[in-house]
Parts: structure tokens; sequence; C-alpha cells
């Protein structure tokens, strides 16, 4: 059994909970300062986005100070009364056996109207009379049903944290799950999460857990993933669609541009359309759809893209005249778009070779590395002689012949013979 | 045996010594004697000697110092608008000195440049023609918008005959002392059919496995990219299996590079080849020519072959009802 990342990995401590320097700072101050007695404000009122560690600053900190931690959040009742049961509770610092108590109301922004009825006034009056500290935790402190509470409470706002904090928090579980991850596929994740660590943490443990390494082209697909769901909607709209009107429609509703679904379309449309009539009819709407395309590159006029709508949509849903709708086939990623987003650092090697070729021969970058390298390796992985030529002739880097020659050993054989 | 790539060290220095594209050559030359020479497009598939005869012209016209003079952009690496606006107009506006006031542009893969870019060329090329003569090396000239197109003079360069690729390939076996076999020749045109610079590296990667250069060889170092595949492409087509034809045909032209025309150049013959009943033959002869007609035109290359692949699908089904 794997456990969780996110509770497995959470913060023990004020000094591992992720940015949010100031506010930790604040909010650790203003604890301690029950030590000199009860202060202006009983109770502290910590607000921000989910997911940037609120309630993980309250544990940290209720672990650092050596303090019963005492909580109650959304999943509680809280009406009047179960509130004011809790409320005993916040009478007094000292717990019964010696030490020191803090008392945290999690997720109020779960507060219902009828269910939680008389609860914020409950909890106002147990802030007005606390004993120990009491923490509140909303995403949103301004709403006005909190007016009145506010009031009384220390508001302390939680920002979410830079990529770089993120990171640096991805890291830290890496590290104790012996897990190798390139930098780049950190940071991917940690963007993507847009300061929500636990997001982040979950994203990371889906795509990490079980693997020792971790590289960029495993994560780099993850952008789509949160469209996924709405673009099988759209390419069954089109695909099995009726009407041209309905299958054009769709195209609307995706919110992925014109070329990403014509990837989509043309990846999806030959596994669902298996009459060969359907599938002719599908791939020349397709082809046409991608003629279209041409003239506007090479007319420059944008208003011809409506046509390769009509043909990418309608052109493919009016093409299924004899396969029937049902069972259920899956959809898959654009394998095109799949192949590009792979092999990154190879592609980069080939690139690099293909400048060396491009300045002796002729011939574009791009290209040299796709006609040219592919005999560089045969020639470099069969005769040694030609490849030592060929390779002060390119003024080729020893990284590049290691690439060439396939294995590090005839890399060597041919880097002592360059000498 | 010379160890620097063959293609280049036996590229052609002047347009006398082009072999091939009689015609074109001739009016290069009529260009270079009357010291003028108009924009150009040069469009045709790879290894045609576009870039030669682009390279040549300039050395024709400008003697050893045709360097200073000329000035070669790959449109696939630096495509974007910027360079056209600082690259080519720093380059085209300063009237170079000596007997020809212009100097000459060559932009290579002109086909893959945006079409911003392109719109951008084309402003320039009419306000610094008194300095500067543009040549635009294409594939397809189709995928040239064509107010640029409509100011160039169009060369289109076909593939290398069978004897003309021969005899380059026999001389470069000769000078670098060879044993390249009649069926390893046959061979090469089989798998280069007419790209000269792909022969070429053909012939050398063949050369560095040391043996004598026999069909064999030729095909295994040919690998992946050679006419079996069109065929096996077909096989499987003709078989039904529409989704691996599309994954054979992905791999051809994106690992290995195969150029698109060449694919269906090589199905049009083996339709031609196969044993399917004849009127089939001209059917699908049709639809190949149509996408033929599709992709000059600009296309995505493995969007429209795949929509060949579908129709060879489906002839095999109809083939099949009828048997």
């Amino acid at each position: 059994m794997y456990a969780v990342w996110v509770v497995e990995h959470k913060p023990k401590s004020l000094n591992e909970v992720v940015g949010n320097r100031d506010a930790i700072q604040k909010f650790a101050n203003w604890v301690k300062s029950w030590e000199k007695g009860v202060p202006k404000k009983r109770a502290a009122f910590l607000y921000g986005p989910p997911g940037i560690g609120k309630t993980v600053t309250v544990e940290a900190l209720a672990n650092d100070f050596h303090m019963e931690f005492v909580e109650k959040n959304a999943s509680d009742y809280r009406t009047e009364d179960a509130v004011k049961r809790f409320a005993g509770l916040a009478s007094q610092y000292g717990s019964l056996f010696g030490g020191k108590r803090i008392v945290l109301l999690d997720e109020l922004d779960g507060l219902t109207g009828t269910a939680d009825r008389g609860g914020v006034k409950a909890m106002t009056g147990i802030v007005k009379t606390a004993q120990c500290p009491v923490v509140l935790i909303a995403n949103n402190a301004y709403n006005p049903r909190f007016s009145t509470l506010r009031n009384y409470c220390l508001l302390i706002e939680f920002k979410k944290p830079p990529t770089s904090e993120v990171m640096k928090h991805l890291k830290r579980i890496c590290l104790r799950e012996a897990i190798e991850v390139e930098e780049n596929a950190l940071k991917f994740i940690a963007q993507r999460s847009q300061g929500d660590v636990r997001s982040a943490v979950n994203d990371f443990q889906a795509l990490a857990q079980g693997k020792k390494k971790l590289t960029y082209d495993d994560v780099s697909w993850l952008g789509y993933r949160d469209r996924r769901e709405k673009i099988f909607t759209v390419l069954r709209m089109i695909i099995y669609g009726k009407t041209c009107v309905g299958a054009k429609r769709a195209v609307d509703m995706a919110d992925v541009d014109i070329d990403m679904l014509f990837e989509w379309i043309y990846e999806n449309v030959p596994a669902h359309l298996t009459d060969p009539h359907d599938l002719v009819r599908a791939m020349d709407a397709l082809s046409l759809a991608d003629v279209y395309r041409g003239r506007i590159r090479s007319t420059q006029n944008w208003g011809f893209i409506r046509y390769v709508v009509d043909f990418m949509s309608a052109g493919v849903a009016m093409a299924r005249q004899n396969t029937k709708a049902g069972g259920w086939i899956p959809f898959k990623f654009p394998g095109r778009i799949r192949m590009l987003s792979r092999s990154k650092a190879e592609r980069a090697m080939r690139l690099k070779i293909g400048r060396k070729i491009k300045r002796k021969c002729h011939i574009s970058a791009v290209r040299a590395s796709k006609e040219i390298l592919p005999y560089l390796r045969i020639i470099f992985k069969n005769n040694a002689d030609m490849a030592v030529g060929l390779a002060k002739w390119l003024d080729l880097e020893p990284e590049m012949i290691e690439y060439l020659a396939g294995t590090k050993k005839k890399a060597e054989a041919i880097t002592q013979l360059i000498g | 045996m010379s160890f620097e790539m063959w293609a280049e060290k036996y590229r052609p220095k002047t347009l006398g010594d082009m072999v091939n594209q009689k015609e074109i050559v001739e009016r290069l030359k009529s260009f270079v004697r009357s010291r003028n020479v108009p924009h150009c497009i040069f469009a045709g598939p790879p290894g045609t000697g576009k870039t030669t005869a682009a390279l040549c012209v300039a050395r024709d016209l400008y003697g050893d110092a045709y360097r200073g003079r000329i000035m070669e952009l790959n449109a696939s690496d630096a495509r974007g608008i910027n360079v056209v606006r600082e690259t080519v107009k720093t380059f085209a506006r300063v009237r170079s000195i000596g007997e020809i006031p212009f100097k000459i542009m060559v932009l290579d893969e002109a086909d893959n440049m945006t079409s911003d870019a392109q719109q951008a060329l084309r402003r320039t090329m009419e306000r610094y023609t008194e300095t500067c003569r543009f040549i635009l090396i294409a594939n397809y000239s189709g995928k040239i918008i064509e107010p640029i197109q409509s100011r160039c003079a169009p060369f289109r360069f076909m593939y290398l005959p069978r004897e003309e690729q021969d005899r380059y390939l026999r001389l470069i076996a000769e000078k670098e002392g060879l044993n390249l076999l009649d069926e390893g020749l046959n061979a090469i045109f089989e798998v280069c059919s007419g790209d000269l610079r792909r022969a070429i590296n053909n012939l050398q990667a063949a050369a560095s496995l040391n043996k004598p250069i026999d069909a064999k060889v030729v095909y295994s170092i040919a690998g992946k990219a050679n006419p079996a595949d069109v065929r096996k492409l077909i096989e499987i087509a003709m078989n039904g299996d529409f989704l691996e034809a599309r994954k054979q045909l992905r791999n051809m032209i994106r690992k290995y590079g195969v150029a698109g025309s060449d694919i269906i150049r090589q199905i049009h013959t083996e339709i031609f080849r196969s044993d399917i009943p004849e009127l089939w033959k001209i059917k699908l002869a049709d639809v190949v020519g149509e996408i033929d007609y599709r992709l000059v035109q600009g296309s995505d290359e493995e969007v429209q072959l795949s929509a060949l692949l579908a129709r060879l699908v489906e002839a095999s089904y109809e083939l099949g009802k009828k048997i």
C-alpha cells in the first residue's frame, strides 16, 4: 500500500511549510503573545486560496510549540448547539494534561445556511471569550456572513507561494522517496499547480510513484489533462454527429485551438469509423480541411478557416453512413503531438549535430538532422577511420560522437584516434 | 578514401560542371552571361541540384570573390519574421562594390517560411531589387505566397534520370577507389531514385562497411527508408489495417525523414507493379494524382498520404467482396 504523499510528506514543522514566511511569522508571534496573557484579538483568521498550507501551518505550529491541537472542520456539524459544546474546549488555555491548547475551526466556507444555522453567531461568541488561541480558516474572509466575526480576529492572509518554493517542497519529497527527477519536470508540475501545493504534490505522486526516475517527457502531456473530458465530448459530437450544424457547433465548444482539434480528430477518426467507405469519406474530409489550411497560408486569407472547420467537423460527421454508433472505443491523445514532446533531449542533440552539418553542407540544420545524420550513424558505427575524418571535418564534440557511434566504447575509439 | 561528406566534396562548382537539369542550367548560364539575374524560385524534390545551382550561379557571376556576395539562409532554422526584417534587409540594402551591382540572397526551404515572413520578404524583394536578387529554394512552390511567386522566374527541378545518377556515382566510386557493383548501383537508384544527395550519402555509408558494394549492402544501409517499406506500407493498407499503415507512414515521415513526394511516387509505381485488377490500377492512379496535387498545393504530408491509405484500404475491401 502506498501512503498518500500529501499526508505522508506534510510539513511537521513551521520551517518546512512552503512559502508565506511573513504570514507564518505574524501567526507565530500572535500565538507566542498568549504566554503574556490574553491578547486583544483572541482569534486568528487565516484566509487564502486552497492548497497553500493554511491548515498545515496550524498543525506544524502546534507541533513546534508542543500544543494540544483541537480541530473542527466542515465535516462536523456546526449548528449553534454543536459549536457551543465545542466552546468548552476553548474556555481554558491549559489542557487537562498540563499542556497548552490551540483550537482550529477549519473550512468555514463550508458553513451552509440552514444546517449550520447560528454556527457563525456561536463562533463569534467563542472568539469573544476564548481563553486559548482560536484559529479560523476560510478561503474568503470577506464573505459578508463573517463581517461581525472578522472584527474580533487578527486577519492573516496566505498567498500562493512562488514556483520556486513549490519546487523546493517537491524536491524534499524526491529525496525522501528516492526518486530522481529532471529539474524541468519538477518545474513543469510546480508551474502547473499555480501555487496550489496540495495539487502539485498529488500530481507529482500520480506521475512519479513507483518510478526511479521521472523525466520531462513523463509529465509534459499533463498540460492537456484538464481539458480531456471536454475534448472527448467534442470528439463524440463530431465523429458521431448527425447534423452538420451540430458537428460545427462542437468546434466552438472545444477549448483547444483549431489545429489541435484537427489533430485530435485526425488521430481518433480511424479507430471509430470501421467501415472502409466511411473511413475514406472522413479522411478525405480531413484532407480537404488540410488543403484549406494550405490555402490560408498561401493567400493569407484567414476567412478560409470556415472551410477548414466545415470539413473537419461537418465533413467528418457526414462521413459516417455505415458504421454504427455503439460500443466503447477510447479516445487517444494525438500521436503526432506526443511524438513531438517525446525524446526532446534526443531531438536537441540531433539538432546540435545538424547545426554542425549545416556549416559545411549548405543544408538546414533541421533537414541535416533528418537526412544526413542517419548516414553518419552508420558510418560512425562501422568505420572508425572515416568517422575520425568526418568528426574533424564537421568539428564534432565528444558528446556528438558518442551519440553517433551509439556506444561509449566506439566513441572512445574514435576520440582517441582524433587525438 | 577521403574523409569528408562526399555529397559536399563532389558538389559541382560551376554551372558547367552540372550534369543534370540541362534546360535550367542553360537559362542560368544565359543570366550569368548577361550579368543579370532576376529573382528566382527553384522548386523541386530534394537532391536535384537546387542549392548547387544557386551556388554555381554566384560563383560564375562573381568568381573567387563570390563568398562576400552571397548569403544563404535556411528558412527552417530561422524562419521568423524578424529574421527577414533584420538579416535579410541588412544584407539586401547594402550595395556591393564591383562590376555587378547586386548581391544574391539564397533562401533555402523558403516553403517553410511563415506567411508573415513571406509577406515581409515580398516588400524587401521589391525595395532592394537594385542591390539584391533573391533565389528562393523550395520543395513545393505552392507553399510560397502568390505575390512572391509572381515576382520570380520559376524553375522546376526534376529528379535525376537513371543514367545521370549512375554516371555521377561511378565517377565518385572511381575517385574514391570503391568496388561498386552494378547491382549495388541498381539498388541505390531504387532506394534514392534520382535524389542525388541521398544517393551519394548512401554510397558513402555503404563504403564505410569496407565491403564490395552490392545490393545487400545498399539495402541494409537504406534500412528503414527503402522502397520495400513503401511496399510494406501498401501491403498493410491492402490488408485492411489502416491504423497500422498510418503508424508506418508516420514513422517514415517523422523518424526517417522520407519526403512525402518520394512516398507518393513510389506508391504510384507500386500500384502498377501490383497484381490488382487492371481497372483498379487506373482508378487508384486517379486518387494518387489527386493527393499528389494536394501535396504540391502545400498541405500536411501525413494527413494527405493517410487519406490515400484509406483509399487503399477501401480498394482492398471492395476487391475482397468481388472474389
